[in-house]
Parts: structure tokens; sequence; C-alpha cells
């Protein structure tokens, strides 16, 4: 479980050690993140989508620069391995992300996996996204029994302390 | 010979003087029940042939269903039967092209019917008629819970906005209970009679009458039919609405919601005297609850509670009662 970096690296390790050594995991990183990338919201175990969360957002940080960039071109070169998806980075996602500084992605825990390792699942999308939400609508009416009892509670209790308030204080 | 006829004369005259001052409370009431019922059966009969209307239904997920319903038979909660128990124990009233329609009342036409519940975006009119119909089981509770020597008179349902924190009832006890005040243990009996009903899940069914049917039915009380005659003149049909609640008939301002097994905390709170009017000393039973869908937590709860307790200030009839504040836009998360 990553909490903070300052903590992961007090304890002695930087980064999860995936697949078969580093390179497989950097490669085992781009795939999951070109598939990201093309899909939009993806699934896989959480571990993963934990990782490649950090690689998305600085990816669409770095694309930020814009497409004439050296720096730009050559991240998103090496980190989507299907050429066809660069211009979408840069034509799509920056755009949407425009106003936004940081936090371009959401994940959401799943149950686990019904295989046998049972691992720990995780959806991990780029917000903004055509799909249904992950999370349902929270609804709040103002209009509700119980609510306009509350606000007429609220505006009595408004009342009498306004009533109150100018014999205490002189 | 002479003497005999006077002293029969005089005893009828006072026996019926008797029966016309105080008839037994449970005789009154057959008597409005019966009334009751034979309107109804009258009603129903106008209608011998089974004839066959189209009810488009409207809502969230209902857009394009068409129901095939019997006229003057069927009701909003036959159609809601039609479509699964969810609307079936969620609906509260209906809405008949514009028209606010009570659950049990029969369709008389072709129209388009909308469910409303309490959850929906704008639950005013919901709120309302909850309120309504809690003041008026109130008035059941309060009309049963003395014993048959004493005369409980109901007076007109004051309508009090949601905000106001409590529904009330006013009425008129006997004058040989001026003294009496009541104490918490006689409050929560009354709470004990509401949650009685509350329990049996009795219907309120709604009838159209005209005038001259409820003065007869409430030939026994002066106020009701001053109520009615105000009712019918204000209407423009020129009709009344009753409604019949277990074997209680009432007179309603407007729609009240289906069944009294809606209501879920409900709680008598206070038993107010408002001092000497016309028809004696006037008190206001007050009280507060809340339907099945929207319970509250018991903090909550109490503190409404303490609220409802205070006196709730009625305007009076000649000023129009002002609707609780409609905010234009509800939050821009709501959606169904």
């Amino acid at each position: 479980m990553r909490l903070t970096l300052q903590m992961l690296i007090s304890h002695g390790r930087v980064a999860r050690k995936m697949g078969l050594g580093p390179q497989s995991r950097i490669n085992m990183l781009r795939n999951i993140l070109t598939g990201l990338v093309r899909h939009e919201r993806i699934e896989t175990t959480q571990a993963r989508a934990d990782e490649v969360r950090f690689y998305a957002e600085k990816l669409v940080d770095y694309a930020k620069k814009g497409d004439t960039d050296d720096k730009a071109m050559k991240m998103a070169s090496f980190w989507l391995t299907e050429k066809d998806l660069v211009p979408k980075l840069f034509k799509i996602l920056v755009p949407r992300f425009e106003n936004q500084s940081s936090g371009y992605t959401r994940m959401a825990r799943i149950p686990n996996r019904p295989n046998l390792d049972r691992a720990k699942m995780a959806v991990l999308e780029y917000k903004g996204n055509p799909f249904p939400p992950l999370y349902p609508a929270k609804k709040e009416n103002e209009l509700t029994l119980i609510n306009q009892l509350l606000k007429g509670y609220r505006e009595q209790k408004n009342i009498s302390k306004a009533a109150v308030s100018p014999e205490v204080h002189f | 010979m002479l003497t005999r006829t006077v002293c029969h004369v005089f005893q009828r005259r006072s026996a019926s003087a008797a029966a016309a001052v105080r008839p037994a409370a449970a005789e009154i009431r057959s008597l409005r029940n019966a009334i009751f019922s034979r309107e109804q059966a009258r009603q129903r009969a106008l209608y011998p042939r089974i004839e066959k209307i189209e009810v488009s239904m409207q809502g969230p997920g209902l857009d394009g269903t068409l129901l095939i319903m019997n006229r003057g038979m069927s009701t909003p909660l036959s159609c809601a039967r039609h479509l699964t128990e969810h609307h079936v124990t969620t609906s509260v009233l209906a809405l008949v092209d514009g028209e606010l329609w009570p659950l049990h009342q029969p369709l008389t036409h072709s129209c388009s019917l909308t469910l409303l519940t309490f959850k929906d975006s704008d639950p005013t009119l919901v709120n309302q008629a909850y309120w309504r119909s809690c003041a008026a089981l109130l008035g059941q509770v309060l009309e049963t819970a003395f014993k048959d020597d004493f005369t409980v008179e109901l007076l007109t349902v004051p309508e009090v906005p949601v905000t106001s924190g409590a529904f009330c009832c006013d009425l008129v006890l006997d004058p040989q209970l001026d003294s009496w005040t009541p104490s918490e243990e006689s409050l929560r009996s009354l709470t004990r009679g509401a949650q009685q009903l509350i329990h049996q899940d009795l219907v309120w069914e709604p009838l159209e009458v005209v005038p001259s049917v409820a003065l007869e039915a409430f030939s026994h009380s002066r106020c009701k039919q001053e109520e009615v005659e105000q009712k019918a003149a204000q209407n423009p049909k020129g009709t009344v609405m009753l409604y019949r609640c277990g074997d209680h008939v009432l007179l309603s301002g407007g729609p009240l919601v289906a069944r009294t097994g809606i209501c879920s905390q409900y709680e008598v709170t206070a038993l107010h005297s408002l001092g000497h009017r016309p028809w004696g000393l006037h008190r206001r039973a007050q009280g507060l609850s809340l339907p099945l869908q929207l319970q509250a937590h018991h903090t909550v709860w109490r503190k409404l509670r303490q609220r409802a307790e205070k006196l709730v200030e009625v305007p009076k009839p000649e000023e129009v009662t002002p609707p609780p504040p409609v905010h234009s836009t509800p939050a821009p998360t709501g959606s169904a």
C-alpha cells in the first residue's frame, strides 16, 4: 500500500517490484498506459493501476507543453506504444485538462478477481470520459420533507439567537 | 286524560331533545359511515358498463407506457400495480393532467398520469398533502381517545406550511374538561393510538360529493356544516371532498395521501389551549411525523420534536397563506 512518497523512500522502497525486473516493469506499465489512453477507462489489478496512475498524470503534464516541444514528443512516443494515440493525447486529452493542474485520473476499487489468485482489482480512468459515472451522483434535494423541517428549525434558531443576543452584550 | 297526553308529549319532546343534543359518538360515526357507503355505491353505479380508457404514464423510465384501464373503476393505484411493487409502495399522490388526484379516486377519462413520491425533485405538493393527512389522522385519534361521556368537536384543520415545524388540529372538548391539562402520559397514549392506526395501514378513501350529502353526514355538528358551506362556495364545481379512514369520515381541504402506513415516525407533541372562542375552549393539538422513505436519526428527531412542542401560529383566514419559499433551482446534482 502506498501512503506517501516520503514513506516509501524512508522504508527503502522507491517503487513496487513488478514483473521480471525493472525493464519488464517499465514495459508492462507502458502497455497499460497505452490501453488507458486508448480506452480512457481500464480495469487492472490494484497495484498496477496505482503504479500507472503516476505515469498517466505525468504524461498529460508533459503533453501540456505542446506537440512542438521536443521533450513532450519524446515522452509521448516512448509511453504510447501504439503511435496513432500520440495525436489523441495532444488533441483530445490536453484540451480537456487545460484548466486543471493535477488530478487528471480517478481510481476506484472493484471486487477481487474471481480467479484463483483473488487479486485486488481496480478501475483507472481519465476524468471527463464519455462513460457512465463510476460513483452514483449524490442526490441532495432541499425541498424534501425532512430538509424543509430542518430549514424551519434553523430559521427559528437564528431568529431566537438574534432576539437573545442584544441583551447579552451591552 | 289530559294529564296523560301532556305527559306523553312532554316525554317525547324531552327524548327527542336529548337525542338532538347528544347522540352517542358511535352512533354518529356509524351514521356518517352509512351515508358515505351509500353515496360511494351510488357513484360506482354510475358506470354500469365497463368502458376502456387510455392512461399514458409519465415519469422517469415510464415515458411511452400506455395502460388500458377501466373507466370509473381503475384508480391511479391500480395503474401503479401494473408497473412494479416499488411504484405501489412509494407513490403518495397522483397528478392527472396536471391536477392533483388522490391515489384511490377512480379515473374518469383518458389522461396522462404522473405518480408523485416524497423523493421527487419538487415534492412541495406531496409534503403539503402529507402534512394535511397527518393532521387528519390526529383528528381521528382525538375523536376516539376520550370516553363516550365527553364530546369532542373537531374544528377546521388549519393549513400550516411544513416549515412551521408541526401539523396541528383544532378541537373543542367537553365543557367538563375545561380545567384539564394534558400530561405527558396522555400525549403518549394519543401517540400510541395514532401508531395503532398507522400499523393497521388504513386507506383514505376519497369521495367527491355535493354539499347536501355532506350536510346530511355532518348533521350533528354546526361547525362542520358551516365548513361544508364555506368549502362548497370556494370550490368552482360546488362540491366538497369527503374522506373515510377506517370508520372515521372527515372533510378535507385538499387531497390526502394514500394510506396511513406511509407514516413511520409519528408523535403527538403538544395540546395547547387557545382561550375561549364562540364554540367553547379552543385547543390545538400538534404533532410531528415523517414518512417511511425519509426517516430521521434520533438526534435530529429530538430537535425537531422539541420545536414541534411550541405553539404554531396560524395566519388569520383572511390572509392568504404564503406558499413555502421555493428555490428556483434545486441542487445541480439532482438527477433521478
